[in-house]
């Protein structure tokens, strides 16, 4: 199995009108997070920042699904892509489900555990 | 084929359970007592493969197996923990989880069947709901929407003298018996309550009302209870119970005499003797006798135990609450799934590992205590400059156009005073005026401000702000930043001139902050000091700290570890939130008045801060110092024979060469006692800061 990776992501915090005007991965009603930095945000008080708090890795389908199987309590979503988060492997985890792949984050503090997890 | 039984071979044939194939052999895994072979009774009980409990009817002999009775006096070895490997788990999820023997149409629904004549084995029903079944390849957690127990109905259990003998057994399990080739010999079957079975070891006859009949074997048919333990263990949960599950039981007789749980060997003469003594509810009777605690969970005995209440109550009582039924699991079964609460590791973690150092868990964290020799780390800080891995503590931004009367009101100190640029340290206090936690406001711009918090109280800091932003209303933005930044305190008499080494032109001065780079790392650099030497945080993205830390300890820093950051605050009285502060720890007690203005307009715990500052002081925390090795954290401190505090902190002070504490100390008639005893030696109180008391040192 492979080592989880530390990912540069971009952390938003703003009103949930401003972050229900673009496609983000999100979190909370007034949090997202971003593969890359919004071009604008429409709220002057947004709080927008370089993430390196989590830790990751890509997943084939099967690997992703042989995992879950074992490691996920609650039911994924139906569709695809879908982002949903929740303990995995008893971990506070994140994931990007594709069609082929899945990407799962946890906190970078965690990166260690997904690994041994994972294995 | 073969497996062995209590060191002897026994022949089974393809198909065999363990019980039929010792039966057909003349044997008994247990020494008696009636047979049921669905799994309800425990009178088939034995350790298989060093796994104990097991039940010999509802496990498939193979060969090479090794099977032991249980011994009869005492309870079964348990297997050495390295025995069993992990248990594998795996989640299913859908409409409806059929327990048993039912067909439901599925009508478009999600339908997942455990039955265990297919080798799924419900262990039991839990809040979610969930289904854990054992399987031969793992355990199942099947997450389903709504349960169907269809689990039949178990057999009544004769209760007599004697039916603790072998060659009893039920009337389903004679016709499983005769099914499969087992001899019984001579048969009578009983429909009523029998008066005894007679024989030594072995049944050799049965006496009832209408006589008594010699026999090799007694075949019981007393009726059926609803096999339903698993719906009773889910109550409030989508449960519903079907066919015989659901049936009315068939109540027996009152017992009159003989064994009634045959787990915990409770007699009749038990339940009169707790009946007598004022134990009449079914579940009281359960807890004075243990009836219906061992590994049947009250199959056996319950209907006899509510026909026993029922005579003498004239009330039948329900069931007692189910816990896992029909099957034992091992304990790596039980645990499969279920996993350790991880403990963090900051981005550094493989870098102090790789130089060696002792990490020890604080505060939900692995941090190097110690990479070598505290001394060395601890004069590194005093005389020179040193680096220190503090990534752990809380870090938050907070922005809005309510952001400054949020930290206003949630503050003691003032907030809206705070110029850009600046920052100051804060109490947390609760509404009670009690200490929860401290930590810096550093306010970045007119409504943004960067906050930190201890390590242990970052995640409880976030829902508090949040809960009183919430409460009150606020506008305002919080972004919790601890794991996304890393942090290294700079610390000791030549931290500026490393910083200037690094490319640091104008570090900040004292109390202020700013974002600039050091090497080429962008930092918010916040000049503050837990040390008492000049210390420069400086907070970056956690995934530039190894090249961060590497740049620096090029430059000439040696790290230091928890352990001398500890001793190094504890000479500056520095208090560690959560260790030396206690559930009711007010600023005054903690000596923290400072850290409080009472002038400010309102804020989180000043009402009662203004009402208990009119009692008399009962406790406070102070220095004290004494001679010779520290005592340890937690020492008590007497004034004389009587209890007068206890130790939070303690070190040995390498610059002061004398050990020193903080600790709770009472007050006797109305003032502290100057001198206590503390681990058999005189300790004196001290004033704070120990060290440098002016502070020359951290502001230089």
């Amino acid at each position: 199995m492979r080592v989880p990776e530390r990912f540069r992501l971009i952390h938003i915090v703003a009103s949930p009108a401003a972050l229900d005007k673009a496609e983000y991965l999100r979190i909370a009603p007034d949090e997202a997070l971003a593969f890359a930095a919004p071009e604008s945000i429409d709220d002057p008080y947004a709080i927008v920042e370089p993430d390196d708090g989590y830790a990751g890795l890509w997943l084939d389908a099967q690997e992703a699904e042989k995992f879950l199987a074992r490691a996920c309590e609650w039911e994924l979503p139906p569709h695809r892509p879908a982002f949903a988060q929740g303990a995995v492997a008893g971990l506070p985890a994140k994931l990007w489900i594709e069609r082929d792949r899945m990407l799962i984050l946890v906190p970078a503090p965690y990166a260690a555990d997904l690994e041994e997890r994972l294995a | 084929m073969r497996f062995v039984f209590d060191n002897h071979p026994v022949d089974f044939q393809p198909g065999d359970s363990i019980l039929i194939a010792l039966l057909r052999a003349g044997l008994h895994p247990t020494t008696g007592g009636c047979l049921c072979l669905a799994g309800d009774c425990p009178h088939c009980l034995a350790t298989v493969d060093g796994i104990s409990y097991t039940r010999t009817c509802r496990t498939t002999a193979r060969a090479g197996m090794v099977v032991e009775r249980h011994p009869k006096d005492g309870l079964p070895k348990l297997p050495p923990a390295t025995q069993a490997p992990p248990v594998d788990v795996r989640h299913v999820h859908c409409d409806v989880a059929v327990i048993g023997n039912a067909e439901l149409p599925a009508e478009g629904r999600r339908v997942v069947t455990l039955d265990s004549k297919s080798g799924q084995d419900v262990i039991g029903i839990y809040a979610g709901p969930l289904v854990v079944a054992r399987t031969a390849e793992g355990m199942l957690h099947v997450h389903p929407k709504e349960i169907v127990v269809a689990t039949g109905a178990i057999e009544l259990q004769p209760v007599a003298p004697g039916n603790h003998l072998a060659g009893i057994c039920t009337a389903r399990a004679a016709e499983k018996l005769k099914a499969a080739g087992v001899n019984l010999g001579r048969t009578v079957t009983i429909t009523e309550a029998p008066l005894r079975f007679e024989g030594t070891g072995s049944v050799t006859a049965v006496v009832t009302r209408e006589g008594r009949v010699e026999c090799d074997t007694v075949i019981v048919d007393l009726g059926r209870t609803p096999r339903n333990g698993l719906a009773r263990m889910a109550a409030g949960l989508p449960v519903r119970a079907v066919g015989d599950a659901a049936r009315e039981p068939q109540i027996p007789a009152c017992p009159q005499a003989g064994v009634v749980c045959p787990c915990s060997g409770v007699t009749v003469d038990d339940l009169k003797s707790v009946w007598d003594r004022g134990f009449h509810e079914l579940e009281l009777v359960k807890r004075a006798t243990l009836a219906g605690t061992g590994p049947c969970q009250g199959a056996v005995c319950v209907p006899h135990i509510r026909s026993f209440l029922a005579d003498r109550g004239g009330k039948l009582q329900p069931s007692f609450a189910a816990r896992p039924v029909a099957f034992q699991p091992i304990m790596h079964e039980a645990a499969a799934g279920a996993y350790h609460h991880p403990t963090a590791r900051t981005a550094l973690d493989a870098e102090h590992r790789r130089a060696g150092a002792h990490m020890e868990r604080s505060a939900g964290w692995w941090r190097p205590w110690t990479y070598a020799d505290p001394l060395q780390e601890y004069w590194a800080v005093r005389e020179g400059v040193s680096i220190c891995d503090i990534g752990t503590l809380g870090k938050f931004l907070l922005d809005g156009p309510d952001a400054v009367e949020l930290l206003d009101r949630l503050y003691p100190t003032h907030v809206a005073t705070l110029k850009p640029g600046r920052a100051r340290y804060t109490l947390l206090l609760n509404e009670r005026g009690y200490v929860i936690d401290d930590g810096m406001i550093c306010r970045e711009s007119e409504t943004r401000f960067f906050l930190t918090f201890t390590s242990a109280g970052s995640t409880h800091a976030e829902l508090w702000i949040r809960d009183w932003a919430d409460a009150w209303k606020l506008d305002v933005r919080l972004l919790n930043r601890t794991v996304a930044l890393g942090a290294i305190n700079v610390t000791g008499p030549l931290a500026t001139a490393l910083l200037r080494d690094a490319g640091l032109a104008h570090p900040p001065r004292y109390l202020e902050h700013k974002i600039a780079r050091v090497g080429d790392i962008a930092c918010r650099i916040a000049r503050l000091s837990f040390t008492g030497e000049v210390s420069y945080e400086l907070h970056h993205n956690a995934g530039d700290s190894v090249s961060l830390w590497r740049t620096l300890l090029a430059l000439g820093a040696k790290p230091h570890g928890l352990e001398t950051l500890l001793r190094l605050r504890l000479e500056k009285g520095h208090i560690v939130a959560g260790q030396d502060t206690d559930f009711d720890s007010t600023p005054r007690r903690l000596n923290h008045e400072w850290a409080v203005k009472l002038d400010k307009p309102d804020f989180v715990g000043k009402a009662a801060l203004l009402r208990t500052n009119q009692l008399p002081l009962d406790r406070q925390l102070v220095a004290l110092e004494t001679k010779g090795e520290p005592p340890g954290e937690g020492a008590v401190l007497w004034n004389g024979k009587d209890y007068a505090g206890y130790v939070t902190s303690s070190a040995w002070s390498p610059a002061l060469e004398k050990s020193i504490m903080l600790g709770w100390l009472r007050f006797f008639n109305g003032s502290l006692p100057e001198e206590v005893m503390v681990a058999g030696k005189t300790a004196r109180r001290a004033a704070t800061p120990l060290y440098d008391p002016e502070g020359r040192r951290a502001r230089a």
